[in-house]
């Protein structure tokens, strides 16, 4: 009986889906042009080559103002000030990635190889990355920049697992080029 | 059960049938589709054939007529998967990087899907049965039924997938390979539904009466409007892999400062 439910509600839904792809009409393929315009939004990923995030969120500044009693509006300002910056560069970095995954896409539609294991890692870290910097928005939101690196550390694992798409990519590349993406890795994670 | 109003009905609907089959031949024939389109020609064909020896049977023979048809439709399964290869394979060529990169995970899925389907029909046949007698013209078609639903299921599920898959890489498809697909799958799907809801309730039988071949005569009239015009998938433009290579540092200077954010 449960088999002939799960059957009947099965064909229903996929029967709504095709509706909706066909009410849904062609996917929108890229121009010539746009890949263009794509590697050299890539090459500007404008959350990516900030490089002073670790400042952003040091918090030795603000306690330093709060010490003092005379500055502590000067603090607050400071604190809202950077709260302000850290969401901002947040929103830069999800940019950053949405714009990454398209030009993945566009780029194995255009014949790229590419593995279905691969392109699920890949889709597994987006997915990843954006529920977690949402998660860092929303902390930021409710507890302010300063607490976010304390708050967080404990989603280390999570980020851990968000490379492992770029690292199933990484075997395409040559070996001449390993050693030049493993330092500016562990210049960036330092 | 059989009134006489139900059975011009059903002798209407599939004259309609094949004189649509029939169309969708012929167009396929005229405009030389049938060299670009072979396997669904082929599915056509056996459509045109199987449905127009019902229709005889039905008229000449109506004792077999029962019979005849759900032996026809349980050969018919089988057959269906000549319109999923065929729009699997307009979708990704074989000559292009999709394919080259997806096809061998994509047909592990697709024998998955197929084993599941011959699960859920194994397990209906054995342990499925609902206790309620049911009338006895009912109980014969049950195994067909079962079997109907179990594949049309799977391969409604493989044409969604090709179809989700094309859009996610952007991939156009043609009017022909968008109204074959778009049809087949939404007909398929009705039919899995309408066959899991005889099975479950007597009271959904009339419905089966009308439902499954008007669906059916609606796909065929989506095919003919979809063959209509010849508008093939467009051809997929192939880049070099050197631009992945540069996405590959692109990406993993973005994770790597969420990663710095995380643990600064």
């Amino acid at each position: 009986m449960i088999n002939l439910i799960i059957f009947t509600t099965l064909g229903l839904v996929l029967f709504g889906s095709f509706i909706v792809l066909a009410l849904k009409g062609s996917p929108r393929s890229l121009p010539d042009s746009s890949a263009v315009h794509a590697i050299s939004e890539i090459i500007n990923l404008e959350g990516s080559s900030f490089s002073t995030a670790k400042r952003l969120l040091d918090d030795t500044d603000y306690q330093v103002l709060c010490s003092n009693p005379d500055l502590r509006r000067l603090a607050e300002r400071f604190r809202n000030e950077r709260r302000r910056l850290a969401l901002t560069w947040i929103s830069l970095l999800q940019n950053d990635l949405i714009t990454l995954w398209r030009f993945r896409r566009f780029l194995i539609q255009r014949g790229v190889p590419s593995t279905v294991r691969e392109e699920l890692g890949t889709l597994q870290a987006l997915v990843l990355s954006l529920v977690l910097l949402n998660f860092i928005r929303l902390s930021i939101l409710a507890v302010g920049p300063f607490a976010l690196p304390r708050a967080t550390r404990q989603a280390g694992q999570l980020v851990d697992s968000m490379s492992k798409g770029a690292a199933l990519v990484l075997g395409r590349i040559p070996a001449a080029g390993w050693a030049e993406i493993e330092r500016s890795w562990v210049k960036s994670a330092a | 059960m059989y009134t006489t109003t139900v059975m011009v009905l059903s002798i209407g609907i599939c004259v309609t049938a094949v004189l649509l089959e029939l169309s969708a031949v012929l167009l396929l024939l005229r405009k030389s589709l049938w060299r670009e389109y072979p396997f669904f020609f082929v599915y056509t064909i056996w459509l045109l054939v199987g449905n127009t020896a019902v229709l005889f049977v039905d008229l000449w023979s109506p004792h077999v007529y029962a019979t005849v048809f759900w032996y026809g439709d349980s050969a018919d399964i089988g057959l269906r998967l000549l319109v999923v290869w065929e729009v699997f394979r307009q979708t990704f060529p074989k000559n292009s990087g999709l394919s080259r990169s997806f096809s061998k995970g994509l047909g592990i899925v697709a024998v998955g899907l197929l084993i599941v389907a011959c699960v859920t029909f194994w397990g209906y046949l054995n342990y499925g049965l609902p206790s309620p007698p049911a009338p006895s013209r009912v109980a014969s078609w049950r195994p067909h039924l079962a079997l109907d639903r179990s594949f049309g299921f799977v391969e409604a599920l493989m044409i969604l997938g090709t179809l989700v898959v094309a859009r996610y890489y952007g991939v156009k498809c043609g009017r022909n390979i968008r109204g074959i697909a778009l049809a087949f799958g939404a007909w398929a799907s009705i039919s899995t539904a309408n066959n899991a809801m005889i099975d479950l309730a007597n009271s959904f039988v009339p419905l089966f009466y009308y439902l499954r071949p008007l669906s059916f005569v609606i796909m065929l009239v989506v095919w003919i409007w979809a063959l209509w015009v010849y508008e093939p998938n467009p051809p997929i433009r192939e880049s070099e892999a050197v631009e992945l290579n540069r996405w590959t540092e692109d990406w993993n200077r973005t994770i790597s400062t969420a990663r710095t954010l995380i643990r600064p």
